[in-house]
């Protein structure tokens, strides 16, 4: 058993003065210490519990934005519909793009970065795990800010993208913009620090003898993602201020009268939302690069071009945000360089699902549930990638742009690739987090019922979009259906029909999630269920705390596969060595001592809680805004105070022999 | 430009990868290729979807159309192969008990090839395109140019009477109309599209691509049609709460036929005989509507010429201009038409040599959409969302933003409707 050790603070020095227990000298910001009560998830700075966390409050907004879309496809089911109103419908499109987005996809992707790189790269925990609960909560509390406009007046009703002027406040005189600019603003908060922590993270604390090159593909894509964060958040950032000024301060960023240009905000929208694009997918790429290896017994076809092609298109994504502008009236100099550059990143893209299937080719191949939705994302990604470079023909995307065609597109792209990839994601990750591996066959039902839900939703749009559909429309009429084959009544009739066999897949999921938990009939998954390949897998299910009792020394990609297989010198064959037990038994004979883990603390919750306050005060009561201003100055003062360790009793006693701690080590400070 | 450059690319792609795969029917592949090609060929066929992209009615929409086919084939043979590959992939390798694989990290030749193949189909993507996109952009051979303005929830037309316009096609005052933009037959006209409020998009998918309509700039957007006849489209930047109801046509008509159009818009007003329901309908518009709408001619009883003043109601300041209503057949941003159902089907689906002369009979009494129009006279933000409700008009200080319910009673109604019917 490692040893979880305080740091001892009174090792006396001759002539020096005694040094103070900080947890004792600052009685009132003593660190909460370790409960097996609820109340230790609020104070927790564990990456795994934090991991957990978010992926909870993403898959309530994942119902939440999916129950949005079914309202718009009802609404959408036939001609003239009759389910909301034009100004219900603009909030309904407007907050399911933004729940999907910044919601779910995004904090979804940060639940299994928090989760599993640190454990991928054989660390305890992140660099700044304060940080790291500072950025939850931001993101929580931001979302629930944002959907509060749901009760008070009306949620945004601009689209996700936004578009100035109709942003202002003579376009949109309800609050529900300003709760939409200020609830991105807190989850951006979000973002940016978990992008910094994580890139500290995987440049700094990878286990010893793990280069980048050896590094878990899934970590790889998750430190592109954290730099295109790093630098995207800003600018939407900047942008968001922008209209906040404009919209509570009356400035003039946006407004034509006063000499401004409209063009501007789209600028800067995209040059943050197609890096976004790449923050929103990268994930799941990283999580199907591990599936697809694990699933054909073979090490990923190319590795380093997997790496450096999500690194280039990391790079190349800079330089393709007019894409979305071709038909706002650049000049065709600009709309050919970026019509060019489009095309240009379909190239590192086009690599990925080459090395996907050329993985498989030659393989082993296995079909659980984590397999299917990851070759799921392959065909459909490859759809969605294929209508991206119909459009990226600028002159041909002057006919689709803000058509169904689109829609069906960037669909393909985000629900058939990115979310795709994280249900393939919490298939096979969740007997490392729960214990349980969920159920096959109801998993096969969830998959099969999305993959003909989510065609049947989005298929029939490429049509609906060619035959001249636009977006955003509240109704579609008869006058303009067309009456052959490819009129627009039958198709939309089947995209709704098949909405609601997608939500049905989804409730499989959530059956399946109850069924594995409550009944009493499944059984505890065995170790290493997949029989996988990489570093997360070379722990307890769950991990402990403190991830591995001894951080294992890397020598190959692939780790845990070289420790349980080698190849024999005469006839080449392949054959295991040890078991995932054996292994893991072998790691643990020699655990670590003095291992210092993060202890909780009150404040990243409480600082937090602050930034909704000052918001809800930004858009109705100045003097609230003060009161949240003194709270967040406040609880920063009480950040900056605590102390870095918790109580004594917090600890693991002394082992046997070993005399107490002695080091002078301190826990990290976050 | 050569489309057939990406196609073959395809079909050296397409060989290599049959080569590899050394048990795959290669006929079974073609054949799914075909089928993948002609689904899509089909899609390009279908009949009567008025606002189809894959149907061009001239030159602009026909250069993108001659694009995008070939891309859309190529795009589609790509996937197929994608699709077999891991089809077979999923097939042959499945675990039937083999051993487990070697270890191969990667072929280079292999993947450096996989990557040059995409290189080159989209550098034979990329050379026609750049073309294209120039060849749109040209605007040095103009022949009529037309002011195109947007604004919540409807498009202005607006001929400056100068240049080519009075020359050529003797347009000698500014024609001010709404809804449908006339245009002569293989006549290359320049849109000069702007905004008055926030940012629409121009989009008649026969003729040309769309175009933002932007605030504070003036964008240029080339059609031409090749046949006479009405061609739909419809706002496609969402600009507020009607976008779905901002619609648009455009009218090709033959040379002569653009000619009798003209001199009727150009043709001064006569007001309803005296007595008439019509003539009481004139009061009634004079009284209600023409503070915002203009029609231009109407004089008060005293002889002097009224002039509407959108600007003091309206956010956009401006409403659509009536003067000659009944030539035009559609109403209230083109969402709803003037004419009922069978004289709207003669209109749409006349002959290229019969269509003149049915679009210029205009709207006739018999021939009228009571109902719609009514409707909308009777409340028009009920039949089309609209921020009209006199309560909540902080933010513009008690301006509109499209129309307000007006409280007519119906005979006002009645005589309303008899005396738009006289605005031809």
């Amino acid at each position: 058993m490692a040893i979880i050790e305080r740091p001892s603070a009174d090792v006396a020095v001759a002539g020096a003065p005694t040094v103070v227990k900080p947890s004792e000298a600052l009685g009132v910001f003593k660190r909460p210490a370790a409960t097996s009560s609820w109340k230790d998830w609020l104070v927790t700075v564990d990456h795994k519990k934090l991991g957990i966390m978010y992926g909870v409050a993403a898959f309530f907004f994942f119902i939440v934005g999916g129950l949005e879309a079914v309202l718009i496809r009802l609404q959408l089911m036939g001609p003239e519909g009759k389910v909301l109103s034009a100004d219900q419908y603009n909030q309904m499109f407007t907050m399911h793009a933004t729940t999907m987005v910044f919601l779910f996809v995004m904090p979804m992707a940060a639940a299994f970065a928090n989760y599993f790189v640190p454990l991928q790269i054989g660390a305890r925990d992140v660099a700044f795990p304060r940080i790291n609960a500072f950025g939850f909560w931001c993101f929580l509390f931001g979302g629930i800010f944002l959907n509060t406009s749901w009760f008070l007046g009306g949620a945004a009703d601009g689209g996700w993208f936004m578009y100035a002027p109709n942003s202002s406040t003579l376009f949109s005189p309800t609050h529900g913009i300003d709760f939409w600019v200020l609830g991105l603003q807190i989850t951006g908060i979000a973002s940016l620090t978990g992008s910094i922590n994580l890139i500290v993270t995987i440049l700094n604390m990878r286990a010893p003898g793990m280069k980048l090159m050896r590094m878990p593909i899934f970590t790889w894509m998750v430190l592109v993602v954290q730099f295109l964060l790093l630098f995207a958040i800003p600018v939407i950032t900047v942008a968001l201020f922008l209209l906040s000024f404009q919209r509570t301060f009356d400035a003039t960023f946006f407004d034509v009268a006063a000499g401004a240009d409209p063009l501007l905000w789209q600028h800067l929208f995209w040059i943050f939302g197609h890096p976004e694009v790449y923050i929103l997918i990268l994930p799941s790429f990283g999580i199907v690069s591990e599936i697809i290896p694990v699933f054909s017994k073979k090490p990923l076809f190319g590795y380093p071009i997997v790496a450096l092609s999500g690194a280039a298109i990391g790079f190349v994504g800079w330089g393709v945000w007019a894409h979305h502008m071709f038909s706002s009236g650049l000049g065709p100099v600009s709309v050919a360089v970026f019509s060019l550059s489009t095309m240009a990143i379909a190239v590192p893209t086009g690599v990925k699902i080459v090395n996907w299937v050329m993985t498989m080719w030659g393989g082993k191949l296995t079909f659980a549930t984590p397999m299917l939705f990851a070759i799921g994302l392959v065909v459909q990604f490859t759809i969605g990638g294929l209508s991206g470079v119909t459009h990226s023909v600028a002159p041909s995307d002057t006919q689709q742009t803000d058509t169904y065609y689109i829609v069906a597109h960037f669909h393909y792209v985000l629900f058939g690739g990115a979310i795709f990839g994280l249900f393939a994601g919490f298939y096979y990750w969740w007997p490392k987090m729960f214990r349980r591996q969920l159920n096959e066959t109801l998993g096969k039902w969830n998959f099969w019922l999305m993959v003909v839900g989510m065609n049947m939703t989005f298929g029939p749009m490429h049509i609906l979009g060619l035959q001249g559909q636009p977006r955003r429309m509240q109704v579609w009429t008869e006058a303009r259906a067309g009456e052959g084959f490819f009129n627009l009544g039958f198709w939309n009739f089947i995209a709704s029909t098949g909405s609601l066999i997608l939500s049905l897949g989804i409730l499989f999921f959530i059956i399946n999630v109850v069924y594995t938990h409550k009944s009493k009939k499944v059984a505890i998954a065995p170790l290493d269920p997949w029989d996988a390949r990489s570093l997360e897998w070379m722990t307890s299910n769950p991990p402990v705390e403190h991830n591995f009792d001894s951080i294992p020394n890397v020598d190959h990609l692939d780790e845990f596969f070289h420790r349980k297989y080698e190849q024999d010198a005469n006839t080449h064959e392949i054959k295991q060595v040890a078991t995932a037990e054996e292994v893991l038994a072998d790691m643990n004979a020699h655990p670590d001592e003095h291992i210092h883990m993060p202890s909780r603390s009150y404040w990243p919750i409480l600082v937090a809680l602050a930034l909704p306050i000052i918001c809800y005060g930004l858009i109705y009561n100045r003097l609230l805004m003060a009161v949240g201003a003194a709270f967040l100055l406040l609880t920063m003062f009480g950040w900056a105070m605590e102390p870095a360790t918790a109580p004594d009793d917090d600890f693991d006693p002394p082992a046997p022999g070993e005399g107490g701690g002695t080091t002078k080590e301190l826990a990290p400070l976050g | 430009m050569n489309p057939n450059d990406g196609m073959n690319d395809n079909l050296n792609d397409n060989q290599r990868h049959g080569d590899s795969v050394k048990k795959t029917p290669r006929r079974r592949l073609w054949a799914l290729a075909a089928t993948g090609a002609g689904l899509l060929a089909l899609a390009g066929c279908a009949k009567d979807a008025p606002q189809d992209t894959w149907q061009p009615a001239g030159p602009n929409a026909e250069q993108i159309d001659n694009l995008q086919q070939p891309v859309f084939l190529v795009a589609g043979i790509v996937g197929v192969i994608v699709f077999l590959a891991v089809g077979w992939a999923v097939f042959r390798y499945r675990d039937r008990g083999q051993g487990i694989p070697e270890q191969t990290h990667g072929k280079p030749v292999l993947e450096i090839t996989l990557t040059v193949i995409p290189v080159l189909i989209l550098i034979g993507v990329a050379i026609p395109t750049a073309s294209t996109i120039f060849d749109l952009a040209k605007t040095d051979d103009t022949e009529m140019i037309v002011n195109v303005t947007g604004q919540q929830w409807w498009w202005e037309y607006d001929y400056p009477a100068n240049g080519d316009n009075a020359d050529r096609y003797g347009i000698d005052a500014p024609i001010v109309t709404s809804g449908q933009l006339v245009i002569p037959e293989d006549t290359k006209v320049l849109l000069r599209v702007t905004s008055r409020d926030v940012i629409h998009s121009y989009w008649i998918p026969k003729l040309n691509g769309k175009k933002d309509s932007v605030p504070g700039r003036v964008h240029p957007l080339r059609i031409e049609g090749s046949q006479p006849g009405i061609y739909a489209g419809q706002c496609t930047e969402f600009c507020g709460l009607s976008h779905a109801y901002m619609r648009m046509e455009t009218v090709v008509l033959s040379r002569p036929d653009f000619d009798a159009w003209v001199a009727n818009q150009l043709s001064s007003y006569t007001p309803p005989a005296a007595g008439t329901l019509a003539a009481a309908g004139e009061s009634v518009f004079i009284s209600q509507c023409a503070r915002c709408h203009q029609v231009n001619g109407l004089a008060n009883a005293d002889g002097s010429l009224i002039v509407s003043a959108p600007e003091q109601y309206v956010v956009s300041g401006a409403a659509p201009n009536l003067t000659h209503l009944m030539t035009r057949n559609t109403f209230a941003g083109a969402s709803w038409d003037l004419l009922n159902s069978s004289c709207r089907d003669d209109v749409w689906n006349a002959t290229p040599e019969e269509f003149g002369a049915r679009y210029l009979a205009g709207v006739s009494e018999p021939c009228l959409n009571q109902k719609d129009l009514r409707e909308w006279l009777r409340n028009a933000p009920e039949k089309k969302p609209m921020y009209a409700d006199p309560t909540k008009l902080q933010e513009t200080d008690g301006k509109y933003r499209g129309m307000p319910a007006l409280g007519l009673t119906e005979d006002q109604i009645d005589a309303l409707v008899a005396y738009l019917l006289e605005l031809k």
